[in-house]
């Protein structure tokens, strides 16, 4: 039994066609990427999702049937649009959110005083929220999101307004929870955060899925659409080629979706001003892939079993 | 509900520990005390207590009947004199505070001398003494017929369907629902603005999508209505408590308070437009708040709304010179206006039955509505941020499947 099942959502705001057709489901234990450039209808999914918007068109099943107040109970939620009681002290706040999750309060508070010292807010627990920053709120957050110990943890964009560290620690507590067996949906539009953690990804653009399926058979799928080169010259302006960019002194170059990169070769090898020493096909990251699909207008695809 | 409950819990624990509702709250119960100290003070203090003297040329005056006024411990003293020379000697000596001649044509005249040194008798005193003449003349007749005399004139007014009776001597009871009437409504207006602050707020804060992933848009603005209600009772009966407690003190310093009776019918129909007064002011509140982006846009929206809930005490001329005017009976029954135009006629003068009973149920079909939309823009309305619901927008949520 899938834990979501989304099957051809469509919401629209007034002339805005925000979401037209999206679908995908989140398996038992995986961490899912929900992946688009900002204003690709992401946010306005996860709500129709969490029943905080109705669809349009379309059906949510989670947990095997239609969202109520016991299933709510089971999902931590953490939206893009976030923020805490901010004239409130953190600890309460903290544990009445809790509690509305189904804790009562002693559980509650004995369950927070470990995650407040893995954040390092133990010290700031009688604060108001007002008094911390941003980033002790975003940590706040997640606490808010997991206290409970959710079956379904749904993030959207985790780790804006986070340090590395905090990234870090983030993208590690994520990793436990699958460990753990509950599934994570993550909403982001960076694709290399997605990419180490991330099993199966759906990415949406202009509110219709145009891709979908496992990292590993997506970014296989895509292979020959990168090349990287060693070489000295110019390798800007080929045909079949949306981006070029150097990293650590090697060339890179993102293919569009049909591009033969033999032609991309001999395009090169043609240039008087082109020196090249070594020419190879690389897997290419979702950075490349998500340019691929969005700027290119890639059509609509599905990996492998997804 | 147990959602609902917590939503309450968390709502009233956090307005009853602010700072400007433990102000408002203790501002009047102070304010009470203060203003009774005050009396007492300057009753205390200011109240002379040596002894009124006379001389009676009448022959009708008895030192010894002073007795017989009604709290007669609470007089000062009356002394007779055989004649002015004495009488105004003691006067110099300041051992009386002032000197009452009756002359022999006294009963046919009514007229007197008063004699005093600086600072004339107060009126207190002065109706001590008149009491006291009043006994004296009337002595010898029937007791009902003297008790009668010293009664005076007086003129109840009783109305035989409501059976409420009003009286000039007990200006008190029409004063109190007349008070009572703007303690209710300030509270309402309170309660109702505490809800605008809280949905903006909440908003502001970002919160509501966190709320509403564990709570129903039902439950949240439910629970906090009903946390925030429950704040508005606990300032109301701060209110009544220390008002009661206030009268009681100020009883023996104001005569008037003694006849003052609780006005229990009044409280009743109070309570009974509380209640729908309250959620439709409310649930008005909650869909200003959620179709706002800002606290401060909310507040001007709802100052607008306010002007027309108190459109009746601009009317306050009309509700003294005729409680049953057809303009009264209008907004009698507009639901906005109910509230308080049913709580200044009830204070002033009388309201038939079947208005009282189609203004309660326009006002509670009013408020069941207003809640049933208010629900609807809400859920429209909560997670817009930086875009306020604008008015084509809220008719479409109302009007959404």
């Amino acid at each position: 039994m899938s834990i979501v099942q989304v099957s051809n959502l469509a919401k629209r705001f007034g002339a805005t066609q925000a979401v037209a057709d999206v679908s995908f489901t989140v398996e038992p234990g995986e961490i899912f990427g929900l992946l688009g450039p900002n204003g690709a209808g992401k946010t306005t999914t996860i709500r129709m999702m969490l029943d905080i918007f109705r669809p349009d068109e379309g059906t949510v099943r989670i947990f095997g049937g239609d969202l109520d107040m016991e299933k709510k109970r089971r999902i931590g939620y953490m939206p893009e649009e976030r923020g805490l009681y901010k004239d409130q002290k953190l600890e309460p706040t903290l544990v009445y959110l809790a509690t509305l999750k189904g804790l009562d309060e002693k559980t509650a508070r004995s369950r927070l005083g470990p995650w407040l010292e893995r954040f390092d807010l133990a010290v700031h627990s009688e604060k108001k929220v007002q008094e911390l920053s941003k980033g002790m709120q975003q940590k706040a957050q997640i606490i808010a999101t997991l206290l409970h110990e959710p079956d379904l943890i749904v993030i959207d964009e985790p780790f804006s307004g986070l340090d590395p560290v905090s990234t870090r620690l983030v993208k590690q507590i994520l990793e436990e929870q699958r460990q753990a067996g509950h599934s994570v949906l993550m909403s982001t539009h960076q694709m290399y955060q997605v990419e180490a953690l991330a099993d199966r990804i759906v990415l949406i653009d202009e509110g219709q899925t145009v891709l979908y399926g496992a990292v590993q058979e997506i970014k296989r799928s895509f292979a020959g659409n990168a090349v990287t080169i060693e070489g000295q010259g110019d390798f800007s302006q080929i045909p079949g080629v949306l981006e070029t960019s150097n990293r650590n002194g090697s060339w890179h170059l993102a293919l569009e979706i049909g591009t033969d990169p033999q032609s991309v070769f001999r395009t090169l090898a043609a240039r008087e001003n082109v020196r090249i020493e070594s020419f190879a096909l690389e897997e290419p990251s979702l950075d490349d892939i998500f340019i691929n699909v969005v700027q290119n207008g890639a059509a609509k695809l599905e990996v492998g079993n997804a | 509900m147990r959602n609902l409950w917590l939503v309450a819990k968390h709502e009233y624990v956090h307005t009853v520990a602010r700072r400007g509702f433990i102000i408002g709250t203790l501002a009047i119960p102070l304010g009470l005390i203060g203003l009774i100290a005050l009396i007492i003070l300057v009753e205390g203090s200011g109240k002379n207590n040596l002894p009124v003297g006379y001389v009676d040329h009448t022959g009708v005056l008895e030192a010894s009947r002073q007795a017989t006024l009604p709290d007669a411990g609470d007089h000062v003293e009356i002394w007779a004199f055989p004649d002015e020379e004495a009488a105004l000697a003691a006067l110099e000596r300041e051992e009386i505070q002032a000197l009452f001649v009756l002359p022999a044509d006294y009963l046919e005249t009514q007229r007197s001398d008063l004699y005093y040194l600086e600072e004339p008798p107060s009126n207190d005193v002065w109706g001590e003494f008149d009491d006291f003449v009043r006994i004296n003349v009337t002595a010898g007749l029937p007791q009902a017929l003297q008790q009668r005399l010293l009664d005076g004139a007086g003129i109840t007014v009783y109305d035989t369907v409501s059976g409420r009776e009003f009286s000039e001597r007990n200006v008190v009871n029409m004063v109190l629902p007349f008070v009572a009437t703007f303690v209710f409504f300030f509270a309402t207006m309170v309660g109702a603005g505490y809800m605008l602050g809280i949905v903006a707020n909440e908003k502001e804060n970002r919160t509501m999508e966190i709320m509403v992933s564990s709570v129903t848009p039902g439950q949240l603005i439910g629970g906090k209505t009903a946390g925030l209600l429950a704040a508005s009772l606990t300032q109301l009966g701060i209110y009544v408590v220390a008002t009661v407690v206030g009268l009681k003190l100020a009883m023996p310093y104001i005569p008037e308070l003694q006849q003052a009776t609780v006005p229990w019918d009044y409280l009743a129909m109070m309570a009974l437009f509380f209640l729908p007064a309250y959620a439709l002011i409310g649930a008005m509140m909650v869909a200003i708040g959620a179709s706002v982006t800002e606290l401060q846009q909310g507040q001007q929206v709802a100052g607008l709304l306010n002007l027309v809930f108190m459109l009746p005490i601009f009317l306050l001329p009309i509700f003294f010179s005729n409680p049953g005017h057809p303009l009264l009976v209008f907004f009698t029954f507009f639901p906005t206006s109910s509230f308080l135009t049913v709580s200044l006629r009830w204070g002033l003068g009388t309201v038939p039955l079947w208005q009282l009973a189609i203004s309660w149920i326009l006002l509670v079909a009013s408020a069941l509505f207003m809640v049933w939309v208010a629900a609807r823009i809400f859920r429209a309305g909560m997670l817009r941020y930086g875009q306020p619901l604008n008015l084509k927008g809220a008719v479409e949520a109302i009007r959404a499947k």
